[in-house]
């Protein structure tokens, strides 16, 4: 799996697009934050959508996929090496990013906010990557059937169909409420990773869909054909 | 060791632009032995080479590797696989290309740039070309790479899709040493490929695949040889004379418009044979050869 992680990493911090796109986010978030405006990391969150991205379907149509898998090399051990890659690739930026902040903030003194303490960064570095590992586990799920990056498209839907208003009717009400929930669950980690309620309902209910999600990526892609044409 | 039985593959659904890329294909592949798959464009080649490989799965029949399913990591441990159009990180340097493989394929960390580098002068690959990313490489130089790739570890299963397409001659010539190297030493091939003399020089058997059916099957080396054809070119003036000759011994040759005659024969003592009537009768021999003239199977059929 390791190989699998490195080459994830190598993959898009080795590519000018990627450092670019990266790049331009992390400098505007920090504009953002220092000029004290806009929801805090709620930019850099858009890193995860470029980062996870096709992650799997791109492998798929180049064919690059089909010379990993012709080695000794189990599909589940592919997958998992390609989400903790994103994960790993995303931990990454967070890091850079916020130490730009502090010392956007601390050393160059631009407009100090009272949240750019290290221990405030580090908290909304952890929420934005706990909201990412989540996004990412539905993008990987779609990524394992949906070409290119259709997975964004089946992200939107999905976040759409379930805010959808769920009408008159009480018990459809009380459904779209249960799947909401359930499958988009909300934690405030900020609290959580600060103690107040880790154990809690919404934690649970975070961990079981991300559970869901990726059972769901290992169950689709074990069992999908890979062709590279049809001669 | 290669097992195909009754294996039929059909994409599309619902009615809709079905295709039936394979048709109750059955066929087995010895251990050492070296396999040609020859048909027309969308005959069904790449789709029982996927097949092989485990990659896509029959809808009926069953293919095995020494008892075990395709995609059995043991199988895939003794696999080395060239796809037709290498598709990787177009970003990354060659030689890492090749160190990633070789991890992946079981090869030790520590020996990584001494094998990657190894395998670079095997395919006549220039080091200096090993830190440049693969998008800078041309389509030779792709098929090189994915070639010393799949000869990581010296695998017993080969398969080769199209090995050297895109290649200059010597690349083409280079490709067949590798591959008769590998053949040498055990190895177990599969050559899907369009390049008929090349297989003709490497493979002990052919078989035709055409409208995802396997058609024919002709043994090409050794005493088992299904398939030799004499080949003599005589002048053009001595046509009719070399025809008479060679059919008062038996033959069966067929003349083509540019002096040629072609005829069957079972053995190299029989191509002898057929080389001295002509010259008892007197027939300028310009050239003489047997071999399994696969362009003529392929010349009823539709052409390559």
């Amino acid at each position: 799996m390791i190989e699998m992680v490195r080459r994830y990493l190598r993959q898009k911090y080795g590519s000018p697009g990627f450092l670019i796109a990266l790049g331009t986010l992390a400098l505007i978030e920090t504009f953002f934050f220092a000029m004290g405006s806009g929801e805090r990391f709620a930019i850099v969150q858009v890193a995860i959508l470029v980062l996870a991205a096709g992650s799997v379907s791109r492998d798929v149509s180049s064919g690059a996929l089909q010379m990993i898998l012709s080695r000794p090399i189990r599909r589940t051990e592919y997958l998992f090496g390609r989400y903790v890659g994103i994960l790993a690739s995303y931990g990454l930026f967070l890091a850079v990013t916020s130490g730009l902040i502090f010392l956007v903030v601390h050393l160059a003194k631009v407009n100090a906010r009272e949240d750019a303490s290290p221990l405030s960064l580090a908290l909304l570095a952890g929420e934005a990557f706990a909201n990412g590992a989540f996004q990412a586990a539905i993008l990987l799920m779609f990524s394992t059937f949906l070409p290119g990056i259709a997975d964004l498209l089946g992200l939107l839907v999905l976040y759409v169909v379930l805010h959808l208003p769920p009408g008159k009717s009480a018990w459809l009400r009380d459904a779209a409420d249960a799947a909401r929930e359930n499958l988009l669950p909300q934690v405030s980690w900020n609290e959580a990773l600060r103690g107040d309620g880790i154990l809690g309902s919404a934690t649970g209910r975070w961990v079981f869909a991300l559970t869901v999600y990726l059972v769901l990526a290992a169950v689709i892609f074990s069992r999908r054909e890979l062709p590279y044409g049809q001669d | 060791m290669i097992a195909v039985q009754g294996v039929s593959k059909t994409f599309g659904h619902f009615g809709a632009r079905r295709v039936q890329a394979l048709d109750a294909v059955s066929l087995g592949v010895r251990r050492g032995e070296t396999l040609g798959l020859i048909g027309p464009n969308g005959a069904g080649k790449t789709t029982l080479l996927s097949c092989l490989l485990g990659f896509l799965r029959p809808d009926r029949g069953a293919i095995t590797v020494d008892g075990k399913p395709p995609d059995d990591l043991s199988v895939r441990a003794r696999t080395g696989y060239l796809p037709e159009r290498l598709g990787f990180d177009r970003d990354l340097p060659g030689g890492a290309f090749l160190a990633f493989h070789w991890r992946l394929a079981g090869g030790a960390r520590s020996r990584a740039k001494a094998e990657v580098e190894a395998a670079a002068d095997r395919v006549g690959l220039e080091r200096p070309a090993l830190a440049r990313p693969l998008r800078g490489y041309s389509r030779g130089m792709l098929q090189r790479i994915g070639l010393a790739q799949a000869l990581f570890r010296d695998p017993e299963l080969l398969f080769l899709d199209e090995p050297a397409s895109g290649t200059d001659p010597r690349g083409v010539a280079l490709v067949r040493e590798r591959i008769l190297e590998a053949k040498a030493r055990g190895a177990t091939i599969v050559l899907n490929s369009h390049q008929l003399a090349e297989v003709e020089k490497v493979c002990d058997r052919v078989v035709f695949i055409e409208s995802g059916r396997l058609t024919q099957s002709e043994t090409l080396r050794g005493d088992q040889a299904t398939r030799r054809r004499g080949l003599v070119r005589v002048p053009a003036a001595g046509l009719a004379a070399a025809t008479a000759a060679l059919s008062r011994e038996g033959f069966e040759p067929t003349a083509d418009p540019y002096g040629s005659l072609r005829f069957p024969v079972g053995s190299d003592d029989e191509m002898a044979r057929a080389i001295r009537a002509l010259a008892l009768a007197e027939i300028p021999v310009y050239e003489a050869k047997a071999s399994a003239d696969l362009e003529e199977l392929f010349s009823g059929r539709g052409g390559p």
